[in-house]
């Protein structure tokens, strides 16, 4: 099968793990707070999960998990003093925390330094011998490599569908309205009796293990991480899934991680532009359409669509 | 030793001081952080280092330039990335997206201009060292130094006594009430943003004077460092901002010197969130009065 091809599967693999990330940046916008630190959260949980899993033998999906929990109980010591911080504080200290992180990384021993680590246990390879052992292979008459991608796809698939799931019925809930009455006004939302500090919190540190859950997929994916994947650049990446996919609908980071994934690749003939064209977008996205190209409106148009012009459920929350 | 290190400090800390009063003065008017600042100084050191080796100009000629190189990007930025979305009511946090994008992009054309190598200015400008008994200095440090100092002081008195400094003010203050007076705060504002840009274009020209490597990717590390600064002296704070870079300098320096060398680009952002615990209005704002937006 052409299709199958393991180029196009390591691209699906980073559309798949870039949504995550995206839906990550979204949590935290849902209650109106920017947080550009949630590269420094997928770098925490990168390594942790590397390290676990390398040094001390441990199963990757412990490995993975922990990396996610790391990142949300880091989040809980830093988000104290920094949820209480609005707006462009938040931006900015959070955006220095990840630059600490990075430094860090940089010159502790356990990371690697600059060179990082390599040879991080492989998600694909342990689910092709998965494949392999099953014989679930040789039916679908796949190589090892190919079936351990495709594992991968899949597996990245069902996570991100949990998360979807979660954010989705999070929503639905009392938090998930608490977080809205936030993002609308903070103030007015105090006064109705919403604990600000409570819900702000929560949001960053769940947006946190999100992020940190990302970082560990995406170390076991690619087998190497060092510093530099989580750099400023990583922020900015992130940054845009959320913007130019639609910061206020939850399909919007999916979009946008999956255009913006693929966008490079399809435009790979003027790779020296790329960033170019990315800075242009983010400029000229702010100037036509502040909130992304899945807007509330054309969310509801889409669900009203798909449902026949029924009234669709829960859309008159707006 | 400790002298030597303080001269370094502080020289070091001016230029990080001229950066911070770019970002100080733009939020002053506009109550947003421009991220493209800090590759308008990469450019500003690339517009001086042209000037020097290609045109053979003299230093002073070359920082004139690069200043009118940086208030030329400056209007640019404002018409381009804040304007439009003054005009819109959008929220706080797109201005900020926005310079992002302005950002990305001039170091990506920088990269696709200059290529990725390092370069510096001719050895002739590292010039001889002048030796007071317990610390020596060079004639870059000097002239690295005393043009920081010349600038603050130009702006405080451009601010302080003059009639466009009075409108700044104005606009800083109030927006709409300023508009109200009679003051034409969109000329206030694309001339606050020219000038936050010919500074730091000059901090620029001075940073690479004194550390002979001007990449396109120094605009993000010192970008950063600029925004310390600026949150340590508190939002819209030009004072604060002057003394908040001496303050970062002179830890950076000195967290060098006795010992953490590698931790030095963390020093900023270390202290800023130390400090963010503790003081969030910055260390010289009272509290209210420019702090949280």
């Amino acid at each position: 099968m052409d299709i199958l091809n393991p180029y196009y599967l390591q691209i699906v693999t980073f559309i798949l793990i870039n949504a995550i990330l995206g839906i990550s940046i979204y949590i935290t916008l849902s209650t109106g707070q920017m947080s550009l630190g949630n590269a420094g959260f997928m770098s925490l949980g990168a390594y942790a999960s590397a390290i676990l899993t390398m040094k001390l033998g441990l199963p990757l999906a412990f490995g993975i998990f922990t990396g996610g929990v790391l990142a949300a109980l880091v989040a809980l010591l830093i988000g104290l003093p920094t949820t209480r911080l609005q707006g462009l504080y938040l931006a900015i200290a959070t955006l220095g925390f990840g630059e600490v992180i990075r430094v860090v990384a940089l010159n502790l021993e356990i990371t690697n330094g600059a060179l990082g680590i390599s040879g991080i246990p492989s998600l694909s390879i342990t689910l092709g011998k998965v494949f392999n052992s099953t014989g679930l292979a040789e039916a679908l008459s796949l190589d090892f490599q190919v079936a351990g991608q495709l594992g991968l796809v899949v597996l990245l698939l069902l996570i991100l569908i949990c998360v979807l799931t979660f954010q989705l019925l999070l929503e639905k809930s009392r938090i998930g309205r608490a977080f809205a009455a936030i993002k609308e006004d903070e103030h007015a939302a105090e006064v109705m009796g919403v604990n600000v500090v409570y819900y702000k919190m929560l949001s960053f540190i769940i947006g946190a293990f999100v992020a940190g859950l990302a970082g560990a997929l995406y170390a076991h994916s690619t087998f190497f991480i060092n510093p530099t994947d989580f750099s400023y650049h990583k922020v900015v990446d992130i940054l845009l899934y959320a913007v130019f996919g639609g910061s206020n609908v939850i399909w919007g980071p999916v979009l946008g991680a999956f255009i913006l994934t693929l966008l490079p690749e399809v435009l790979r003939f003027m790779a020296d532009y790329r960033a170019m064209l990315y800075g242009a977008l983010l400029v000229i996205m702010m100037v036509f359409r502040p909130n992304g190209i899945l807007s509330r409106e054309l969310a509801a148009k889409i669900r009203t669509f798909l449902c026949f012009g029924k009234k669709s459920p829960g859309g008159d929350r707006q | 030793m400790f002298f030597q290190q303080l001269v370094n400090g502080l020289t070091l800390g001016s230029s990080y001081a001229v950066i911070a009063i770019g970002y100080t003065l733009i939020f002053g008017v506009l109550n947003i952080i421009n991220m493209a600042h800090g590759e308008i100084f990469m450019l500003g050191a690339f517009i001086g280092l042209l000037l020097v080796t290609k045109f053979q100009f003299g230093i002073f000629t070359a920082l004139l330039g690069a200043m009118v190189g940086g208030a030329i990007l400056g209007y640019l930025l404002e018409r381009t990335a804040l304007r439009p979305l003054r005009q819109k009511k959008v929220s706080h946090l797109a201005p900020l997206i926005s310079t992002i994008g302005v950002a990305i992009f001039l170091e990506s054309v920088a990269l696709n201009l200059f290529g990725p190598q390092t370069r510096a200015f001719p050895s002739e400008f590292s010039g001889h060292l002048l030796d007071f008994s317990f610390f020596k200095i060079s004639m870059i440090q000097v002239i690295s130094l005393g043009t920081a100092v010349f600038l603050m002081l130009v702006l405080q008195l451009l601010i302080e006594k003059t009639k466009v400094g009075k409108s700044i003010r104005a606009t800083a203050e109030n927006v709409e009430t300023a508009g109200l007076l009679g003051i034409n705060t969109n000329k206030v504002i694309v001339w606050t943003v020219m000038l936050a840009s010919a500074l730091g274009a000059a901090a620029g020209v001075l940073v690479a004077l004194s550390f002979d490597a001007i990449e396109p990717t120094m605009g993000v590390m010192m970008g950063f460092k600029g925004l310390a600064v600026l949150i340590l002296g508190g939002l819209g704070n030009i004072k604060g901002a002057m003394a908040g870079g001496f303050i970062l300098g002179v830890a950076e320096v000195f967290s060098v010197a006795y010992g953490a060398s590698s931790y030095r680009d963390a020093v900023g952002f270390g202290m800023i969130i130390i400090l963010l615990f503790w003081r969030p209005q910055g260390l010289f704002s009272k509290a209210g009065e420019g702090g949280r937006p």
